[in-house]
């Protein structure tokens, strides 16, 4: 680790993973254990003493579990952390909805003083992190291992324009959903905006879309929340229940059950371009 | 129990100074610190006219609702005007009934949900040992605020580090009588593996000597207190002042008991 400053605390997750790490930089690298709302803690009181700590460990252990910590010891007091979950909405489907985690986006963007990011995969998620690591303020990075493979160039706070093609639909989107959505509308007549950062939310690239009906498909919540920030939007939404998804098998199975495959995104895009028409 | 020294008097005379001029103020709670909170910045290295001074030690008050005490405790050491303690509460005051450090010199985290100071201060100790700093870190918690299962947690993380750069005092004023009580503190921070210590909470000589003593680990004071401790009406009747300001002729009856304790 090039900056002296980085400390990593995991949550006795990812351990041998950061082994070498660990061997290299004993000082630096701790598996403290599985008492997160600690750890957000004391995340907190490195980074008031000017260390850029990264928090690692199961999405909803660190971040639903943990909203009041990082509400008061990270945003309240203004102490810079970087929350680092793995575990993005179903990528634990096996494990049960204990293990699900689609509203911490929705949560923690609500906190004053809190950045969010929702990275679609290992190069966004690089390019971001190497943003914002150490810029003193608490910052939240989700991880996912089912990322996209398309090669958006991402930056900060910024959203991606994919398509415009003049539609009178926009769809939005966010993360690593973003590979079904655009298997699903590459050759539809849709404009297609993709987010990387949550909060702040880009709202020149929303308020550019404002004439057009915009549908949002999501696997999370949190980006349906923030388009929200410009007014007077026409907005309607693709994805998540409101009920828990209690199956198994694996991402694709669930995100397959709740219409969020390319064919489920399909027919919700091709049923709003019919009623637009 | 130890003799009120008059430094110590002072302070209670400006609690309840403050809490009758407010309106506010955690009177019993903020009695039963002020000599811990005096032993601690006693023993600490800092410096009222650079608050921010590079080298200082640390004290986090992890019972915020005990701020008035803390507020007191920074005016009579010079952190603040003592007339401004009257401001105590009110809308464009500093000193909240919680402590915020963006707001108060010597506030090092803004507290108040219970459980939270604790961790953050085991936070800098690490820092502090990580940078191979001579600093240290006091925390104070109370024994209500020790239901909260953070509290555990941190002290276990500080124990597994082996923090000996940490102090955790415990404000044993039994105020979780009326719910869930921690009988026996000492022995319970002795089974996370803390060097513990147990206190008369109102002997400032003896506090700033277990302050000072060396630790191989993180250190636990158990300081034994009285809610109120100063004014036997309040000692007699928590319940009903937890949080309460005096009457006018409440206050002279308080300040009567203050200058005969």
């Amino acid at each position: 680790m090039k900056d002296e400053k980085v400390v990593i605390v995991l949550g006795d997750i990812s351990h041998f993973l950061f082994m070498p790490l660990q061997e290299k930089f004993p000082t630096r690298v701790y598996n403290m254990g599985i008492c997160e709302n600690a750890l957000i803690s004391v995340a907190a009181g490195l980074g008031a003493q000017g260390f850029h700590p990264f928090v690692h460990t199961i999405n909803p252990f660190l971040t639903e579990r943990c909203v009041e910590q990082i509400k008061d010891d990270l945003c309240y007091n203004c102490f810079g952390a970087n929350i680092v979950s793995t575990g993005a909405s179903f990528d634990y489907a096996w494990d049960g909805a204990t293990h699900h985690c689609y509203g911490e986006l929705a949560i923690l963007r609500m906190l004053p003083g809190m950045e969010v990011t929702q990275p679609g995969n290992r190069k966004e998620l690089d390019t971001l992190i190497r943003s914002q690591y150490n810029n003193g303020r608490p910052t939240y990075f989700r991880l996912s291992d089912h990322g996209h493979n398309l090669d958006v160039p991402v930056q900060f706070g910024q959203a991606n324009l994919l398509k415009d093609t003049g539609s009178k639909l926009t769809v939005m989107t966010a993360g690593p959903i973003l590979g079904n959505v655009m298997e699903a509308v590459r050759d539809l007549p849709v404009n297609l905006v993709y987010f990387s950062t949550i909060k702040p939310i880009d709202r020149e690239m929303i308020a550019r879309f404002k004439h057009t009906k915009i549908l949002v498909v999501h696997d999370a919540h949190g980006l349906q929340e923030a388009i929200h920030e410009v007014p007077d939007l026409s907005v309607s939404y693709h994805g998540l229940p409101d009920r828990f998804c209690v199956w198994y098998g694996t991402v694709h199975d669930i995100r397959r059950q709740i219409g969020l495959d390319p064919a489920g995104i399909r027919q919700a895009v091709q049923t709003r371009l019919a009623a637009i028409r | 129990m130890a003799a009120m020294t008059p430094f110590c008097r002072e302070i209670r005379r400006n609690i309840l100074m403050a809490s009758r001029t407010s309106g506010h103020g955690h009177i019993p709670t903020s009695f039963s610190v002020v000599e811990m909170l005096c032993a601690a910045y006693d023993t600490l290295r800092h410096n009222p006219q650079e608050p921010q001074w590079p080298e200082r030690d640390i004290f986090i008050l992890s019972k915020g609702h005990a701020a008035l005490g803390l507020y007191a405790v920074l005016a009579q050491y010079g952190y603040l005007p003592a007339e401004e303690l009257k401001t105590f509460g009110t809308f464009q005051s500093r000193l909240g009934c919680h402590p915020d450090r963006l707001k108060v010199p010597g506030v090092e985290v803004s507290t108040g949900s219970l459980g939270h100071g604790i961790g953050v201060a085991v936070g800098m100790a690490l820092a502090f040992r990580i940078a191979k700093s001579p600093r240290r870190v006091v925390t104070l918690i109370g024994d209500g605020e020790a239901n909260e299962g953070s509290v555990w947690e941190s002290m276990m993380v500080a124990a597994n580090l082996k923090l000996n750069n940490l102090t955790v005092m415990l404000d044993f004023n039994r105020s979780q009588v009326r719910s869930l009580q921690i009988p026996n503190p000492a022995d319970r921070f002795k089974a996370f593996c803390c060097d513990t210590l147990e206190v008369d909470g109102h002997d400032l000589e003896a506090l700033k000597a277990a302050l000072v003593k060396p630790a191989e680990t993180v250190k636990a004071i158990v300081a034994h207190t009285i809610k109120g401790c100063g004014c036997p009406t309040l000692a007699n009747n928590v319940f009903e002042w937890h949080r309460k300001s005096p009457k006018p002729e409440e206050l002279e009856f308080l300040m009567k008991e203050l200058e005969a304790a």
